[in-house]
């Protein structure tokens, strides 16, 4: 253990001594574990590790510790809490992060490097990851496309589970609180010379909550799931290691429709990586490794006679093989370069066919420091694909050390997001009210057969071609350039301040758009590449170490997000708001710009402030985090279709969490904790009120028993 | 005396005649300003059927009367779900669509309702196989479209029509439900949808352009 911590730290000071050797050294004199624990290193900046103050990005690490003392046991529960980040309800059921003002399916989320996958209405629910097996969670935000490509578009969010360590080593994790919510976990370690084992088995469940009453279902249906995380890795020589890890993810929960439907759905997930790693010599190694990795969600409703209502299936499978490389001429230059392939089906309810996606992609990034003072990371990926337009992306990177305290940072990078699945191939026609949504894919055949069936007007079945021929092409992926620009001061080693200003402008966005009239009235839509929005503001991060058992800190975001079309419209005075007179239109008035208040669900201000306090004497430590959201909306409510200053909100909430821990018998741990202490809620006043926090359920008392063995 | 007055009278009697006779040949007729609420004009759908069987009148409105009317011949336009048709043009094709007659045309100015003072001739476009005078689906005549609320928004701006028999009028649509609910909510959006609410103003003399 503690040879490895030498080793580490020795590693960095041959690295990267150009940068921070002052600092490094100056802490190292006083103990190497307090170098450690102020400079945490990640590998998801530049697929190297490197230390997280040197990185020229906006970059952060949560480590296990940081986890541990809240008592978090979902991804979701602590990315709530970094500054910036927010999760937000999908209206599929799942919980995605929003980072820099970016909807959760622009940001990639990564487990030990490769992706998850499993979107089904675009968000990758959070709160299937369960975190009692993480080493540490790795944030990157801005554009990353240039190193993982799809996806990477807002950031990346990579979670690095434990690695065998030498020795052996378990634990049995419970958690039990409010709303019957029970999670248990164990890990166990065991490793030798050549072989080591982990092994992670989880049960998380709760019977959900309901935040209102007599509408037939709940808010969040009960639900139970399983995770099981195996890692085997093996050194088969001094040079070459082999690792093979498998997680299996499987939940069961109510579907509950209304007071006459119900059923079940159920989610089955597996993912296998298999990496070898092989040192060369000093200068090369290189890295292969086979990833695979499915989703299955089937969900039903049957009606009260017991026949099948509905029926859904989404069965994603993702298969990828890469090879990488790294270049160490000296100590201060470094080369990786490495190719793949993405193969990627769906088979879902409401396509036409069964896509089959194949994408080879290349990148190469190079990181150097001249100058003793200067870091410089440039690279760029190049995505092939058989679907959608071929994606180039680059990214350039810099960091300066002004003084010894004092460093800026900036990075100008291109991200991209491709059309999903749905946006390609959905054919799907309401049943209810009768409009047919096409994907770009399916728009020529499946018009087409529209229009044999009779259902097209005259003026849709004239223009038959001259619609189809705006299908011949490809339809472009979502892309962002992002600017990242910001500074590090650290005046002292208890003292730590930092500021990043960012913008994201995002082109091609798809849409839906009207393509064709059916003789019912109603309208057949497709995608199209049409719109473009930005996100901008800035943000600041600080860290004070009173003392050695007390920090301080404390984040704050300013956002705006915005759609251009939408300032466009504004400008133009197209926009208008209703005039009302006891509950009754009455009239319309012009809306200008500053009457905009910008995309649905972002918060202009987010903030948040923790304070830990550790007290060694009686082996006890507690908490108090506190999490800030201005007012926001969630969608328009007075039938303009915009986001405007005169539209209801969500009112600014603060949300308290309070948690104390005791290590008892060096082996056991107990803790107790409260979410949420004020009991914040927004709920619906009736059925028909739309406008609340869906993913809060309010105060959350619990109790956790950790047993070391 | 008595004799004057009644002379004074009679004269004052003879010359108001002669006044308003003078006047009827120059006074224009007043522009007529209305509201008209709850015009329910339905769509029936059915979807059990492949196509699905498309029923439901449309219901004709005549501004010189400010009424619906069942008339073949003496209509402005007609309404039926989110579509509004006008007397004039082309059949485009539509299920149950009214013979057309007359000279009727309209066109959509981005603008709210009292700023609208004068007609532009030359903007008038009128129903053709090409499409609606009021183009139909969502953001491009007179509604929005909200799939995830259900809901139809008019946009608040302005359709100027030329009548079947060549006069003019403007309409502001306020509303799509029933009574003009300011909030929406999705009971609404599901029962009450067919119900236009709207302002109109009717210039009911020939080759006079104004509203005001």
């Amino acid at each position: 253990m503690s040879l490895n911590k030498n080793n580490l730290t020795l590693y960095f000071l041959i690295f990267f001594n150009g940068l921070a050797f002052g600092q490094v050294q100056q802490e190292r004199k006083n103990d190497s574990i307090v170098v450690e624990q102020l400079e945490p290193v990640l590998i998801t900046a530049t697929r190297t590790l490197r230390q997280l103050s040197s990185v020229p990005l906006p970059a952060q690490v949560i480590s296990k510790k940081d986890i541990d003392r809240i008592n978090a046991v979902r991804l979701s529960e602590v990315l709530n809490e970094q500054t910036g980040l927010v999760t937000v309800p999908d209206f599929g059921g799942g919980e995605g992060i929003q980072m820099q003002g970016l909807d959760s399916q622009y940001t990639l989320i990564l487990i030990d490097g490769v992706p998850l996958v499993g979107r089904s209405a675009g968000t990758l629910d959070l709160s299937r990851i369960s975190v009692g097996n993480i080493k540490q969670i790795e944030i990157v935000k801005g554009a990353s496309s240039s190193l993982f490509g799809n996806e990477a578009l807002g950031g990346v969010v990579n979670i690095i589970t434990e690695d065998p360590k030498p020795g052996f080593k378990g634990n049995i994790r419970y958690r039990g609180g409010s709303l019957n919510a029970h999670d248990i976990a164990t890990n166990i370690n065991v490793k030798n010379e050549k072989v080591g084992y982990t092994l992670f088995v989880n049960r998380n469940s709760s019977e959900g909550y309901d935040l209102l009453e007599g509408d037939g279902f709940n808010t969040v249906e009960p639900f139970e799931n399983y995770t099981i995380n195996a890692k085997v890795s093996y050194q088969v020589s001094n040079d070459t290691k082999l690792t093979g890890s498998g997680r299996f993810y499987h939940q069961n929960q109510d579907n509950v429709a209304s007071q006459d439907l119900a059923g079940k759905s159920e989610i089955n997930e597996w993912n296998a990586l298999i990496k070898a790693d092989h040192e060369f010599n000093d200068r090369w190694n290189s890295y292969l490794e086979l990833y695979g990795t499915q989703f299955k969600a089937e969900e039903f409703l049957n009606d009260p006679l017991g026949d099948t209502f509905s029926q859904n299936n989404f069965d994603q499978l993702f298969l990828r093989p890469e090879v990488r490389t790294t270049f160490k001429p000296n100590s201060e230059h470094n080369l990786i370069a490495g190719f793949g392939l993405t193969h990627e089906t769906l088979r879902r309810t409401d396509f036409f066919e069964t896509p089959i996606f194949n994408a080879p992609y290349i990148y190469v990034q190079y990181d150097g420091n001249f100058f003793e003072h200067l870091n410089i990371i440039l690279g760029a990926r190049y995505d092939s694909h058989n679907e959608y337009e071929s994606q180039f992306s680059p990214k350039l990177a810099l960091r300066y050390a002004l003084t010894e305290t004092l460093a800026v940072k900036g990075s100008v990078g291109y991200g991209f997001k491709a059309p999903d699945f749905r946006q390609l191939y959905f054919d799907f026609s309401n049943a209810t009210i009768g409009y047919t949504v096409l994907g770009y894919n399916a728009v020529p055949d499946q018009l087409q057969e529209l229009d044999n069936q009779g259902r097209l007007t005259e003026n849709s079945s004239n223009n038959l071609d001259q619609i189809i021929s705006q299908f011949n092409g490809e339809l472009r992926p979502e892309r962002s350039v992002a600017l990242n620009l910001g500074f590090d001061f650290k005046p002292s080693s208890s003292i730590q301040l930092s500021i990043n200003v960012f913008r994201n402008t995002i082109s091609n966005l798809i849409d839906t758009r009207v393509i064709a009239n059916q003789i019912s009235g109603q309208n057949v839509f497709s995608y199209f590449n049409i719109d473009e929005a930005y996100t901008q503001g800035l943000e600041f991060n600080s860290s004070f170490n009173i003392s050695d058992n007390l920090n301080i800190s404390g984040g704050y975001q300013l956002l705006f997000a915005r759609d251009k079309t939408a300032e466009d419209d504004f400008n133009n005075g197209e926009v208008t708001r209703q005039i009302t007179n006891n509950g009754t239109v009455v009239g319309f008035t012009t809306l200008d710009l500053d009457d905009y208040f910008g995309l649905f669900n972002r918060s202009r201000h987010m903030a948040n402030l923790k304070v830990f306090y550790n007290i060694p004497q009686w082996n006890l430590n507690t908490n108090i985090r506190g999490v800030y959201r201005s007012k926001f909306g969630l969608f328009d409510t007075n039938g303009n279709a915009y986001l405007d200053t005169f539209d209801e909100f969500v009112e600014a909430n603060v949300i308290w969490d309070f948690a104390i821990n005791k290590t008892l018998f060096k082996d056991y741990e107990l803790g107790f904790g409260i979410d949420n202490v004020f009991n914040f809620r927004d709920v619906p006043s009736g059925p028909d009120d739309g406008i609340f926090i869906s993913n809060i359920p309010g105060r959350i008392f619990y109790g956790t028993l950790n047993i070391n063995i | 005396m008595r004799t004057l007055k009644l002379i004074t009278v009679f004269t004052l009697i003879i010359l108001s005649f002669f006044n308003c006779s003078d006047d009827d040949s120059i006074t224009l007729e007043a522009i007529e300003s209305e509201l008209v609420t709850n015009l329910f004009a339905p769509t029936e759908r059915d979807f059990s059927t492949n196509p699905p069987t498309i029923s439901g009148e449309f219901v004709k409105f005549d501004f010189s009367s400010g009424s619906i009317t069942t008339s073949e011949t003496d209509w402005d336009i007609a309404f039926r779900g989110t579509t509004i048709l006008v007397n004039g043009g082309a059949t485009t094709g539509l299920a149950q669509e009214p013979q057309r007659n007359g000279n009727a045309a309209a066109y959509l100015v981005n603008t709210t309702f009292e700023n609208v003072t004068e007609v532009d001739e030359s903007l008038f476009v009128q129903d053709s196989g090409e499409g609606l005078a009021i183009p139909t689906g969502s953001d491009n005549g007179w509604y929005n479209y909200n799939p995830p609320t259900n809901t139809v928004s008019p946009l608040g701006n302005t359709i100027v029509f030329r009548t079947a028999d060549g006069r003019y009028a403007k309409v502001q649509i306020l509303s799509f439900y029933k009574d003009a609910p300011a909030e929406i909510t999705p009971q609404i959006a599901a029962n009450d949808l067919d119900h236009y609410t709207f302002n109109f103003v009717y210039q009911p003399n020939e080759g006079e352009a104004s509203f005001n």
